[in-house]
C-alpha cells in the first residue's frame, strides 16, 4: 500500500481528504508542523507530499517563520528528496509565490477552490507517478 | 500701503506643520497596512472552517469511505460550526463593546447564572474540537461546590459565555497533545475583598512573563503562539477582558512554566444565595 505523507496544522482539513484517500487503497501519514513532516519522510516511504504552506515549523526548525514554513519545507524535501512528487494545499493567492512553486515542479492546490474529488485525482495521479491532466 | 513683514516664525511655523503632516500621513498608512493585514487575517480565520466543512461534506457523500469514518467526519463538521459561530460571536461582541456600551444597554440584562452549570455546558460544546487534537477537558465540580455551593452568578449570561468560551478555545488551541483541561473554580482576594472566579487551566506553551501583561491587549499574541499558530486574531482575551470590566471583574492570566491559568474574577456583589435570587 502507497503511503502519502499529509502535513497541515489543522489537522480537522485534511481529515476528509485522508478518508477519500485511504478508501482508495492509500495509507495516510499524518504530521502537523516541518519538524513532523521531516521526521515522518525519514521514517516511512513516501509516494507523495501534500503541504501546508502556513504552519508551525516545530522544534527542530525554531528559527523558521511559520508565516511561510511551507516553502523551507519543500526546499527541504527538494534538498533531501529531490525525487519525491509535492503537491502543495493552501490558501495562498499570490501569484508569485504560485509560479515560484509551479517553477520547482510542485502541483499547487488552493483550499477552498478546489473540490476534494479533484484533489484526490491529483494527489492519487502524483503518487502514482501518472501526468495530471485536472485543471485545478 | 505699507505691508507688514512676514513675521519670522512664519516659515518655522510652516515646516513644523509640513513634518506633523508628513507623520500623520505615516501613522494613516501604517493604520491601513494594519486593518489589511487584520482584515486577512480574520478572512482566513473565518474561511478555515467552512473548507473543512466543504470537503468533510464531499467526503460523506463519497460512497468508498466507509460509514465509521462518516461519524468522525459529522464530527468534525459540529466542531468546524462550533469554532465558526464562536468566531462570528466574537466579532460581534468586539463591535458592541468597542462602541461603549454599558451592560444595561445589550439585549440580555443580567440573569441569575449557576457557574457550574455554565462550565459544563461550553465543555461539551468544545470537546469534540478538543479530542480533535488529543486533548481532554474536565470540570472539577467540587471546586464550584465549595466556591459557589447553592450561589449563582448575576451576570449577562451570553457575555460570560462568550468570555469562557474563549478561555478554553485557548487553552484547546495552545495546549500540548494528550493533555487535560480543568475548568474550576476559585476565590481571591482583590483590594481587600474577595472575589470569585473561574479558571482554566492547561499545560501546553510557555508565556514570557513580559507577554503576560500584554494579553488583553487588542490583536497581541505572543511569540510562541504565532509559531505554533500562525494564523490567529488576538482578540479572544482582549473580548473576554472588556466583559470582565462590564461586570467590574478582571482576567487574570498566571504562568509557570508550561501550565497556564486564565481566570474569569467577580466582585463578591456578583455571587448571589438561591434565597435571594427568588
Amino acid at each position: 500500500m502507497k503511503k502519502i505523507l499529509l502535513v497541515d496544522d489543522e489537522p480537522w482539513f485534511t481529515e476528509g481528504l485522508a478518508a477519500a484517500l485511504e478508501a482508495r487503497n492509500y495509507q495516510c501519514v499524518r504530521a502537523a508542523d516541518m519538524t513532523g513532516g521531516v521526521k515522518a519522510l525519514q521514517e516511512h516511504t513516501i509516494a507523495a507530499l501534500v503541504t501546508d504552506i502556513m504552519m508551525p515549523p516545530g522544534s527542530a526548525f525554531k528559527s523558521v517563520e511559520s508565516s511561510e514554513s511551507g516553502f523551507q519545507f519543500i526546499e527541504y524535501v527538494k534538498e533531501h528528496w529531490p525525487r519525491l512528487p509535492i503537491v502543495c494545499l493552501s490558501v495562498i493567492a499570490d501569484q508569485a509565490k504560485i509560479r515560484f512553486l509551479m517553477k520547482r515542479g510542485v502541483r499547487y492546490l488552493r483550499k477552498g477552490e478546489t473540490p476534494l474529488s479533484t484533489a484526490v485525482e491529483v494527489i492519487t495521479a502524483v503518487a502514482e507517478g501518472r501526468r495530471v491532466r485536472v485543471n485545478t | 500701503m505699507n505691508i507688514p513683514p512676514e513675521p519670522e516664525h512664519s516659515s518655522q511655523g510652516v515646516e513644523e506643520l509640513q513634518a506633523e503632516i508628513a507623520t500623520l500621513k505615516h501613522e494613516l498608512e501604517e493604520s491601513r497596512k494594519s486593518t489589511t493585514q487584520y482584515l486577512q487575517n480574520v478572512a482566513h480565520q473565518l474561511t478555515a472552517p467552512l473548507n473543512a466543512i466543504k470537503w468533510n461534506i464531499e467526503a460523506i457523500k463519497d460512497e468508498k469511505i466507509p460509514i465509521a469514518r462518516k461519524k468522525n467526519l459529522l464530527s468534525s463538521i459540529y466542531s468546524q460550526g462550533t469554532i465558526l459561530v464562536h468566531l462570528i460571536k466574537n466579532f460581534s461582541l468586539m463591535s458592541n463593546l468597542e462602541a461603549d456600551h454599558e451592560l444595561g444597554q445589550f439585549r440580555d440584562q443580567p440573569d441569575h447564572v449557576s457557574p457550574l452549570r455554565l462550565a459544563i455546558n461550553l465543555i461539551s460544546d468544545f470537546r469534540p474540537q478538543a479530542a480533535e487534537t488529543g486533548k481532554k477537558i474536565e470540570v472539577r465540580m467540587y471546586t464550584f461546590d465549595q466556591i459557589f455551593g447553592e450561589d449563582s452568578l448575576l451576570v449577562e449570561k451570553n457575555l460570560i459565555a462568550q468570555a469562557l468560551s474563549n478561555l478554553l478555545e485557548n487553552a484547546i488551541k495552545y495546549s500540548h497533545t494528550g493533555t487535560t483541561i480543568y475548568v474550576e473554580a476559585i476565590t481571591r482576594t482583590e483590594n481587600g475583598k474577595v472575589c470569585l472566579g473561574i479558571s482554566v487551566i492547561n499545560t501546553g506553551l510557555p508565556i514570557q512573563r513580559e507577554e503576560l501583561e500584554k494579553l488583553q491587549e487588542r490583536g497581541f499574541r505572543g511569540n510562541a503562539a504565532k509559531q505554533k499558530i500562525p494564523a490567529g486574531t488576538g482578540i479572544g482575551l482582549y473580548l473576554a477582558d472588556k466583559v470582565m470590566r462590564l461586570h467590574h471583574g478582571w482576567v487574570i492570566a498566571n504562568a509557570k512554566g508550561s501550565e497556564t491559568r486564565m481566570t474569569l474574577l467577580f466582585p463578591p456583589e456578583r455571587a448571589v444565595s438561591r434565597e435571594a435570587a427568588r
